[in-house]
């Protein structure tokens, strides 16, 4: 455990000097704003920018505050999405390609600690600026829109977590396993790839890692599965382990390859 | 003195021919060996092997005589080119690598600041480690190689990259070290190993081909020939026809094989003298480090 501390310690420390503490906030914030913000001004800018002719009309859609956090959700899909691929596909796959791990794995840590020194300060620093950005929306939402009840959006919140952590955790896995370039290759497939696969295709399973932010979207409204949304929760809390274990072996199996 | 490495067999192979080839080899406590040989005879991947980051092949390693796979907590390694995460501090990183390695925290902070003060980077303990010199890293590598006081330091080539002001500050680090700690390191430059070296281990091609001291190594090696020079070539052929022993000639100049030959030079000179030769030089040749470095680990 005590290696563990001082891992923990180096991780939050190199996440506050290269910044990453600061501008992944930041941008999930400003996504958080720009959201509801834009949403409700789209008819006045429109109106003064878009160039429409004189006394056209148009029927703007009229959306409720739950519809925002649905819509900044689908922006934290890709571009949040790609901001933790591209913030952190090198956690470890550069540290041994760079050769600062040697000095580490020579020491009697243990692997199991240096994994998850990582994963714990990179699922804080992502959940945290998640959160942050919903609240940034929902603010904005009590005042432009709707209010929102605060169990729906903490709900909803609960369960969208549970796939950022998977996230976090198969962009972490695959740095372990793999080199950079490899790791963000393959992250993209599994986290982007494969959630649009599952949505064009997706309506004959109900059980997907995949499918716990449409079952978090529901929390606005009623699940119409709960079976499916708990037995989709539970393959996802297994997945993560799964991939932590096997993440903090090949971070041990690809000791040896790192520069020396 | 007792032992306290033994090294039995110790084999890496990467599909291929192996990179390090069934070496044996024991380092007694508070000794300083140098692992020498070229590039790619297998000095690093020994060392990695050692240091925990490879996984041996074959083979075994005895610790204090206690069979073990992972010596990590009583060794210091330094790489051949140390890297450091740019973002801490000397201290902080010296300070790091000691409680990774089992210092406590009081402890680490306290040990860390005089280990970076005797390997002169006093000055710059709190300067990120991303600003330093190629000299500087090199001694902040040394520093966590030593902070946690380490039973075995293994050095990966620690002075070859270094410029001769830098090279003599570490050499001069490394024979204080040299009192309390027990020293393997690899180079490929003997004169370095001449200065501070107890035990010489030569690797050619990944095999040991040579172990011992620097003494029996150089009497093996060293092949000290006689060599006259005549004042002319009738002289040398007059000196042909008395000499007992085997002569070479080149023009004016007699080579005598003296092992060969069973003869000093104080035998030869006292011929020379009764006879009444002109010559103009005697002296005796014997190898140098670098012709007796090519010679072990170059020839078949």
């Amino acid at each position: 455990m005590n290696s563990f501390s001082v891992l923990l310690r180096k991780e939050l420390r190199e996440n506050v000097r290269n910044f990453k503490l600061y501008w992944i906030p930041i941008v999930f914030v400003i996504f958080g704003i720009l959201e509801p913000v834009t949403n409700h001004f789209l008819p006045e800018i429109m109106k003064s920018v878009g160039n429409l002719p004189d006394g056209a009309q148009f029927n703007w859609p009229q959306f409720q505050g739950e519809d925002i956090f649905v819509s900044l959700m689908s922006q934290y899909q890709t571009i949040g999405i790609l901001v933790i691929i591209l913030a952190f596909m090198g956690t470890i796959s550069s540290e041994r390609k760079n050769g600062t791990a040697t000095l580490l794995y020579v020491r009697p840590m243990s692997f199991g600690s240096y994994f998850l020194s990582k994963w714990i300060v990179i699922n804080g620093i992502i959940l945290g600026s998640v959160w942050l950005g919903f609240f940034a929306a929902w603010y904005y939402i009590q005042i432009l829109f709707n209010p929102v009840a605060a169990g729906d959006v903490f709900a909803f919140l609960a369960t969208y977590s549970v796939w950022i952590i998977f996230a976090v955790t198969v962009v972490l896995f695959f740095s372990a396993w793999l080199s950079t370039g490899a790791a963000a290759g393959l992250s993209i497939v599994v986290l982007l790839i494969l959630q649009i696969i599952d949505s064009v295709i997706g309506a004959f399973w109900t059980v997907s890692p995949w499918k716990v932010s449409t079952y978090a979207t529901m929390m606005f409204s009623s699940i119409s599965n709960q079976s499916g949304f708990w037995m989709s929760i539970g393959v996802t809390v297994v997945l993560i382990g799964a991939l932590m274990f096997l993440g903090i072996n090949s971070a041990k199996r690809n000791a040896a390859k790192t520069t020396v | 003195m007792t032992q306290l490495l033994q090294v039995n067999n110790l084999t890496k192979t990467y599909g291929g021919p192996s990179v390090v080839n069934s070496i044996s080899f024991e380092l007694e406590e508070r000794t300083s060996t140098a692992l020498i040989g070229p590039n790619g005879a297998g000095k690093t991947t020994t060392l990695s092997m050692l240091a925990g980051l490879v996984t041996p092949s074959n083979g075994t390693i005895l610790f204090q005589n206690q069979p073990k796979t992972d010596i990590r907590s009583s060794i210091g390694f330094l790489p051949q080119y140390p890297k450091f995460f740019p973002w801490l501090s000397a201290l902080e990183f010296t300070e790091m690598a000691a409680r990774l390695s089992g210092v406590e925290a009081r402890q680490a902070l306290e040990d860390a600041k005089k280990t970076l003060e005797f390997v002169g980077l006093g000055d710059a303990m709190k300067k990120r480690t991303g600003t330093f010199s190629g000299g500087m890293k090199q001694r902040l590598g040394l520093a966590q190689a030593i902070v946690h006081k380490p039973g075995l330091l293994l050095l990966d080539e620690p002075v070859s990259a270094l410029d001769p002001v830098g090279r003599r500050q570490v050499m001069n680090l490394l024979k204080e070290l040299q009192q309390e700690t027990t020293i393997l390191y690899s180079t490929h430059i003997l004169n370095d190993a001449e200065e501070m070296t107890d035990q010489l281990l030569f690797l050619r091609k990944g095999t040991l081909v040579e172990n011992g001291s620097l003494d029996s190594i150089r009497n093996k090696y060293e092949n000290p020939r006689i060599l006259i020079e005549f004042e002319t070539e009738e002289e040398l052929v007059r000196f042909e026809t008395v000499s007992p022993w085997m002569v070479t000639k080149v023009r004016k100049m007699a080579t005598i094989d003296a092992v060969k030959a069973g003869v000093g030079i104080s035998e030869v000179l006292a011929l020379l003298h009764s006879k009444k030769f002109s010559i103009r030089k005697l002296e005796m040749q014997t190898a140098s480090l670098e012709e007796i470095f090519m010679k072990v680990v170059m020839e078949g």
